[in-house]
């Protein structure tokens, strides 16, 4: 009797381990469970697809969203959102095509100091008016627009020399992949490794986790703060540079300008918490694979243009669905 | 147990209750049964299985095995509404009213949805809201205003609003109502706590009551009967006039209470104070304050609810502004005083919102272990998970925290066992000079305070200054070299404990 149900115990014990442990796997790797589901389903539909150097197609789209995603998931891994960020990467990018004639190698330098100090504006602002995130980069948002506009005359700048200089980014490197893609994937392992295995990053987290014992465990919150805002305008600079490469020109109205949605739709099919203190920059490449997978796939399939918006709604709800994890609590923000 | 005849039927018996999660055992085979107009005592370490126990007889949580009678009829509850409805009322560990409605709304809330007198086809009746309210808190002697909004409120109002809304259950039902007080003590100052202890022989003239504490004192004054449990099992049922707190502390931990020796070193004016405030003010909260604490001292500061105290030691450690005077850490005065400047200068503080600001719940009990003083944990801003999981380890195994696994989330451990991992975040500091503890007992059973208290004397050994804000004025004069009075912000009076011996009284008549 008593050793029978010691047994059960025992059982019972492992067979929760095991689905413990089972549903952290699936968050870890479930992005890149569904980004591979979703290619299976398109190589067998349209298996000319891949063949077809569908691959850097894939990875080319997700340059300019991985790099925005990561700056954003950044932002939301300290409880706070950042709005403003595709508007840095068209202001980058028309910054960039302008001074890459007159400056050539210095114009990305300089051109990253600029957006890097953006966004730590709206970081200064956020830190130290109590502004909400949301409102504040909503504001920085219209403004960096604005000025997007103003610098560009409204029309589209090409870039006149030195072209080559950036556009070398999007020859492929390593397995048919474009630099600008692997660029990517470099800065999402810096920031895991920053993330995990420093003091800021872990106090970051903190800070989103519960501001107020972050700050009574001694945190400068209000630098962290800046410093994640800094980082998120730094890495839409590198989406800016990314567009750049491609297209070789840049216009307020045009590349990069619809990147908001799609950057936070990575974020968060990536596992990030919309409420802060969860976020894994690895799988956020794999989030922003899957984001520009879908109106690729959609169109690879032959689904009508005017449905692609619907699939892409069913896809993101779908996926964040599949791999939240549901574990602390029910309630959701 | 006593086999006295009761003519009347018991309110509540327990007969066999089981209850498991996963492998591990919360309830084994609890059975107990409670009269009626009797005072329950039901103590028991944290993780004993109090809380399982609260809420399976609430409803949230439904039995393995065993059954349950309230008034002599069988129940099985299955929600929390069918708990309220048999008259049973709970008064929760942490306040659970709607702080934006009214009094009476609140009170309503239980009573409630049901009954066709508080509201007819789904529209409130504000005047039988009002009249069956102002009964309510009449039969429990408050004179709090049904109209007043719950959330500006002080706690002990709000408390009495609880404990109506509990009593509040049976209207109706005709049974003798049950009252279960989870805890309500524990976050209460000391003459709030006669309040509270007035409303229980209130209730008991009416009902029966459930008292759970952890404060022994108050479970010997205010009840008739005692429940211990340990490890999911009902280890005593005893009279309260069988049992000494000795022997209560014993079942209830396992062992022995070690005796805390404490030697006082009286209060040596030639050294330079760790810490030493003169003459400083905040508008509305302190005036005037001038103490100091030198290295291996510890001064207590008693006061009531509104005497300051709290928004003072949160001035010195940075929280809170500083309109005017002088802070000195280690004879030199600071300004711009923030708290990343106060943990620098070696200044700790465990706060009495444990869960909101003395923890980061989300982090691994490691990671909060090193956060703040990650020592061998980081060389400059990179982090070294390896030496982390071993210091952490080693002050696992010092203040003996449980469950041993430091890897686990530090919010999903029991409370006593959160705040000695806050404690050793402080205690991790390499040079710790002042460490400020506001209400650290709170909420603890008496094993884990035990520890507490161990590793606060042995700080204090090692040369920290402790300024401490304690929960009761016992504790404060058992652990202090000095006791501060304070009173509407000022400090009426000072004593040397070395030299003096006052009394409770004698702070007491200081405090109010």
């Amino acid at each position: 009797m008593n050793f029978s149900l010691a047994s059960t115990d025992e059982q019972r014990e492992n067979l929760d381990s095991l689905k413990r442990k089972l549903g952290r796997a699936w968050q870890s790797v479930g992005a890149l469970v569904v980004f591979a589901a979703m290619l299976a389903l398109v190589a067998i539909s349209t298996p000319t697809f891949i063949g077809n150097g569908g691959i850097t197609i894939i990875a080319s789209a997700t340059a300019p969203i991985v790099m925005v995603a990561l700056g954003q998931a950044m932002v939301l891994n300290i409880g706070s959102i950042d709005l403003s960020n595709a508007s840095i990467t068209v202001l980058g990018a028309l910054l960039l095509a302008m001074t890459l004639g007159p400056l050539g190698g210095l114009a990305p330098v300089v051109v990253i100091i600029a957006v890097t100090l953006f966004g730590a504006i709206n970081g200064l602002l956020i830190a130290f008016t109590q502004v909400p995130s949301f409102a504040l980069t909503l504001g920085t948002f219209g403004i960096f627009q604005s000025a997007a506009l103003v610098v560009s005359g409204a029309t589209t700048i090409y870039v006149s020399e030195n072209g080559g200089l950036i556009s070398v980014l999007f020859q492929s490197g390593i397995a048919g992949l474009p630099f600008t893609y692997l660029l990517g994937v470099l800065v999402a392992v810096l920031a895991w490794l920053f993330l995990r295995f420093t003091r800021p990053g872990m106090a970051m987290t903190a800070i989103g986790k519960n501001e107020s014992g972050a700050i009574f465990s001694g945190v400068k919150t209000r630098w962290l703060k800046v410093l994640a805002f800094a980082l998120s305008g730094f890495m839409s600079g590198l989406a800016g540079i990314a567009i750049i490469a491609q297209a070789g020109s840049a216009s307020p109205m045009g590349l990069g300008s619809d990147l908001l949605l799609p950057g936070i739709a990575a974020a968060i099919v990536g596992g990030t918490s919309i409420s802060g203190g969860v976020t894994n920059p690895i799988n956020v490449v794999f989030g922003s694979m899957t984001v520009a997978l879908v109106p690729i796939a959609t169109a690879a399939i032959g689904v009508e243009s005017q449905a692609q918006s619907l699939v892409y709604g069913i896809v993101i709800i779908v996926t964040v669905a599949l791999t939240l994890s549901r574990s602390s609590n029910s309630i959701v923000k | 147990m006593t086999d006295k005849k009761v003519a009347k039927t018991p309110v509540l018996v327990l007969d066999h209750i089981e209850k498991s999660f996963g492998s591990n055992k919360a309830l084994k085979s609890i059975s107990f049964s409670i009269n009626p107009n009797e005072v329950i005592g039901l103590i028991g370490e944290n993780g004993a299985g109090k809380s399982t126990l609260l809420k399976i007889l609430t409803g949230i949580y439904q039995t393995d095995a065993g059954t349950i009678e309230v008034n002599g009829k069988k129940v099985k509850f299955r929600n929390p509404r069918e708990s309220v409805a048999s008259g049973i009322g709970v008064v929760h560990q942490e306040q659970s009213l709607f702080t934006n409605l009214t009094v009476a709304e609140n009170i309503a809330m239980n009573s409630g949805s049901g009954s066709s007198a508080s509201s007819k086809f789904g529209f409130y009746s504000w005047g039988s809201i009002f009249k069956t309210a102002s009964k309510t808190l009449s039969t429990i002697g408050s004179k709090l205003d049904p109209r007043a909004i719950v959330g500006d409120l002080p706690f002990v109002d709000r408390q009495m609003v609880e404990i109506a809304r509990a009593i509040s259950v049976n209207a109706g039902s005709g049974g003798c109502p049950l009252v279960i007080l989870d805890e309500p003590t524990s976050v209460l100052e000391r003459h709030e706590t006669e309040v509270l202890e007035r409303e229980i022989r209130k209730i008991k003239e009416f009902g029966s009551v459930i008292f759970v504490s952890h404060r022994l004192d108050e479970i010997m004054r205010n009840c008739d009967r005692i429940i211990v449990m340990r490890d999911g099992e009902l280890v005593a049922d005893r009279l309260v006039t069988d049992v000494t707190e000795a022997q209560l502390f014993k079942l209830m931990v396992g062992h022995e209470a070690r005796a805390v020796s404490h030697v006082r070193k009286g209060l040596d004016n030639s050294e330079v104070p760790a810490i030493e405030v003169r003459d400083l003010n905040r508008s509305s909260k302190f005036s005037g304050v001038s103490f100091s604490v030198r290295a291996g001292r510890l001064t207590a500061i008693v006061g009531a609810t509104g005497s300051g105290r709290e928004d003072l030691v949160r001035a010195i450690f940075g929280a809170e502004k500083i309109d005017s005077g002088t802070l000195l850490v280690g004879g030199k005065p600071v300004k711009n005083w923030r708290i990343p400047k106060a943990v620098k200068a070696g200044i700790g503080y465990v706060p009495s919102e444990r869960k909101v600001e003395g923890m980061i719940g989300g982090l691994t009990a490691a990671e909060n272990v090193t956060f703040t003083h990650p020592g061998k944990a980081a060389v400059g801003p990179f982090l070294i998970p390896k030496a982390r999981k071993k210091i952490a380890q080693g002050w696992f195994d010092t203040l003996d925290v449980r469950p041993n696994d430091i890897s686990q989330e530090l919010g999903r451990f029991s409370g006593g066992n959160q705040q000695k991992v806050v404690m050793a975040k402080w205690l991790n500091s390499p040079d710790l000079r002042v460490l400020i503890l506001d209400h650290p007992l709170r909420g603890l059973d008496p094993g884990a305070a035990q520890t507490v208290n161990e590793q606060i004397k042995l700080a204090c050994e090692k040369g920290a200054a402790i300024i401490l804000l304690a929960d009761t004025l016992e504790e404060a004069l058992e652990m202090g070299d000095e006791v501060l009075v304070m009173r509407d912000g000022e400090v009426t009076s000072a004593f040397d404990l070395a030299k003096d011996n006052p009394s409770t009284l004698d702070l007491l008549e200081r405090m109010v």
